[in-house]
């Protein structure tokens, strides 16, 4: 069989870019369905979402869930609404990616869906306000968190400790512990380079407060206020003393899984970090790892005298909103609201599988009998706080919340002063105030602005 | 001794179409690879060219802002100081893997028995996945549980000693490779060259020196030009081990843009990273060149 020229070539082409053009037109709907992307710590989650939160759901129209990977989800959802395609109902880590999807027309104004579902009663004022860009609803929080310290309740006892509840106290146990061998603080940042953060957070909220920050964050007053500089340089000397980790080194190489198991044993003091610990923790201590040991965990406290005594750093863990390419936004609304919505339903994904909840309010009735009294009394605390601190990953816009941490691990390391630290941060940050990036931040008492 | 010339014959369409027929074959035979070159090579070449010229931040529309980016990144100390981890990270792999490899190559052609299995062993940590002798290492390099605990020493968590802890991890997988290649290039050395430098007294490093190095000369250039243009584009061993970290001490270009592409979502700051890096390696290539068309060698 012969095979003319022409035709022989024009084939070779197709052939060529047959592949090409259908990897392309990949992740395009294949049902009419919700189509819905998410991803979980552990198959405990999974399956209650799939249960609870998917199947569970009356609607219409049905919900296909596809589980992407922790690590990828952020890239491949951007990928795929670049493409013009993606989920119906899109999943981001924050604030600060819901404006960079806005501005690029990616998402469905939510006004609409807000004023018929009622969402302004139902969601915490803050974590509204805080969804906010340019003023118009994109983005509803899908889950929140903040900062508290864990500690193995057996360790305290053994050495006469209580939970600090001002710095000369946490100091002065730090120092002790320090001198015992211990590590004052289980800190470490070898599994998430971004970790360090966390502190900074801390030191930011509960050393300058919370107002400063809010308004540093409006604009109104710089990163290099000197109130901010002490705070990162009295962080810095916690560092070079050796109660985050141990020592430098040892922060730069810890993993989280050494750090839980130092708490439980008893070689480290305490842990500051995210509530999202709250269902890491739990492979570390009694039955599932083979110990006795227990845990609970405290508010942080103020770092210096005026900063309030309780403040809830609050951060937003992810985010949905409605894809702008969506053939059923109506639909997807409606499923929206019912992630959202019911607190009991928020209770229970926090009692049996650790998940974070949407800010909704939450009493300790929303919570099964068999839930966890130590997760259910820090979501009711939420429920009810009165002051809010400002989590770097929420509030920071993009370029300055990637700073926030590359460059305070030169700080501690010596490399950088506190003082060319914070005028780094403000110089990014006035650069991306500039040009709109920033998320709103609602007032500190938890009020939009 | 006369000789006449015969007048050219016209050219004859008959004679030329079989040659024209092959080159379209071949042209056809050559489309796929460059239609599928175009789409995701010269494609996002151009683009991220352009890009590079932009704010753009990976989503939604670019905005021009001309030279910004590269006059930014002249005065950044982050991007200055991967572009000299990765001076010193190229500076090592042009030394001591090729050292080890030229030795490792030369020393197994010396021996007959079990110069298969030591190919084998040099070679199969070549074909390990990278993540996982970057999770084998970095338990045997931790403090608390490998070689780091027993000599004191948390390299990884140094900042001093991140840098060289990863190098000698990405070697112990590269150098075996380097192995192979060079003992493949030093079996085709004529063998009577050997016998005759042994004749006029040399000896295994005379041999070495004299022989087997110039000899294998294009096999080394060429090792030794992508390793130049490969060290530029590390990337898996330094993010997997230590994510640039501690403090920045492991950051080369390509962590580096990766950070500020996905991170910080400044895709077009990201773009022109990467256009560094192309132009870097476009320099060495074309120094190659011109310098293989000065000294006259082949390849």
């Amino acid at each position: 069989m012969t095979i003319p020229r022409r035709r022989f070539l024009a084939l070779s082409s197709a052939a060529a870019l047959l592949p090409t053009l259908t990897a392309c037109a990949g992740g395009g709907r294949t049902s009419g369905n919700i189509q819905y992307w998410w991803a979980f710590n552990n198959q405990l989650q999974r399956d209650f979402f799939q249960r609870m939160v998917v199947d569970a759901y009356p609607g219409p129209v049905r919900v296909d869930l596809t589980v992407k990977p922790n690590s990828s989800i952020d890239q491949l959802t951007q990928t795929a609404l670049a493409a013009g395609t993606g989920p119906d109902l899109v999943a981001t880590a924050g604030p600060a990616q819901v404006a960079a999807y806005a501005a690029a027309g990616y998402l469905l104004p939510l006004e609409p869906y807000a004023q018929k579902y009622g969402w302004d009663k139902n969601l915490a004022p803050w974590a509204l306000a805080a969804s906010l860009v340019d003023g118009r609803l994109l983005a509803l929080p899908a889950s929140y968190e903040t900062m508290i310290m864990l500690y193995n309740p057996a360790t305290l006892r053994a050495h006469g400790w209580t939970p600090p509840q001002d710095r000369g106290a946490f100091e002065a146990i730090c120092t002790e512990a320090k001198g015992k061998g211990l590590i004052p603080v289980a800190a470490g940042n070898a599994d998430w380079r971004p970790a360090s953060e966390w502190w900074v957070t801390m030191a930011l909220n509960h050393y300058a407060g919370p107002d400063a920050v809010h308004q540093a964050l409006q604009g109104r007053l710089p990163w290099t206020d000197p109130v901010f500089v002490d705070a990162i340089t009295l962080l810095s000397q916690y560092y070079r003393a050796g109660w985050w980790g141990g020592s430098v080194e040892d922060y730069f190489t810890n993993s989280f899984p050494q750090l839980y198991a130092k708490l439980a044993s008893g070689d480290a003091v305490f842990m500051i970090t995210g509530s999202w610990a709250l269902s890491e923790i739990l492979a570390y201590f009694g039955t599932p790892a083979g110990n006795d040991a227990t845990w609970d965990w405290a508010p942080l406290f103020p770092l210096r005298a005026g900063v309030p005594a309780l403040v809830w750093d609050l951060g937003i863990g992810s985010t949905l909103s409605i894809n702008a390419h969506s053939p059923i936004p109506d639909a997807t609304a409606d499923y929206l609201n019912f992630q959202v919505s019911d607190p009991r339903r928020q209770a229970r994904g926090i009692a049996e599988a650790g998940l974070q909840p949407a800010p909704v309010h939450l009493t300790k009735a929303d919570f099964p009998p068999s839930a966890d009294e130590r997760r259910s009394r820090l979501y009711v605390a939420l429920s009810n706080a009165a002051t809010i601190g400002y989590t770097t990953w929420t509030f920071f816009p993009q370029q300055t919340d990637t700073r926030t941490y590359t460059y305070f691990d030169k700080v501690f390391t010596g490399q950088l002063s506190a003082a060319d630290y914070c005028a780094g941060l403000d110089k990014v940050f006035r650069k991306e105030l500039q040009l709109g990036k920033v998320p709103t931040a609602p007032a500190p008492n938890g009020l939009a602005q | 001794m006369s000789a006449t010339i015969a007048p050219a014959r016209a050219p004859s369409r008959r004679r030329h179409r079989p040659a024209r027929r092959r080159a379209l074959i071949a042209w056809a035979f050559m489309l796929p690879l460059i239609a599928i070159n175009a789409l995701v090579v010269l494609g996002p070449s151009v683009s991220a060219l352009y890009f590079s010229l932009t704010d753009w931040s990976g989503l939604g529309s670019a905005r021009w802002i001309g030279l910004d980016n590269y006059l930014e990144l002249a005065s950044d100390p982050e991007f200055l100081g991967a572009v000299w981890h990765n001076i010193l990270w190229t500076a090592f792999f042009l030394v001591v893997p090729m050292a080890m490899g030229l030795f490792g190559a030369f020393a197994l052609t010396r021996i007959r028995r079990f110069r298969l299995l030591f190919r084998v062993a040099y070679f199969v940590p070549y074909i390990m996945a990278t993540v996982v002798t970057a999770a084998v290492w970095k338990n045997l390099l931790s403090p608390q549980l490998g070689i780091g605990k027993v000599l004191g020493i948390n390299a990884l968590g140094s900042t001093s000693l991140a840098l060289p802890a990863v190098a000698i991890v990405n070697n112990w997988a590269w150098w075996g490779f380097l192995v192979v290649v060079f003992l493949a290039a030093m079996q085709d050395v004529n063998p009577n060259l050997y016998e005759a430098a042994a004749l006029d007294g040399a000896g295994a490093f005379g041999q070495f020196w004299h022989i087997t190095l110039p000899s294998i000369r294009p096999t080394f250039m060429f090792l030794g030009l992508m390793t130049i243009i490969w060290s530029f584009l590390s990337f898996d061993y330094v993010y997997i081990l230590t994510q640039g970290g501690p403090a920045g001490a492991t950051d080369v270009l390509s962590t580096l843009l990766y950070r500020d592409a996905f991170t910080s979502l400044r895709a077009g700051y990201a773009s022109a990273i990467g256009v560094v890096m192309a132009a870097i390696s476009g320099i060495v290539v074309l120094t190659y060149l011109v310098v293989r068309k000065r000294k006259g060698w082949a390849i």
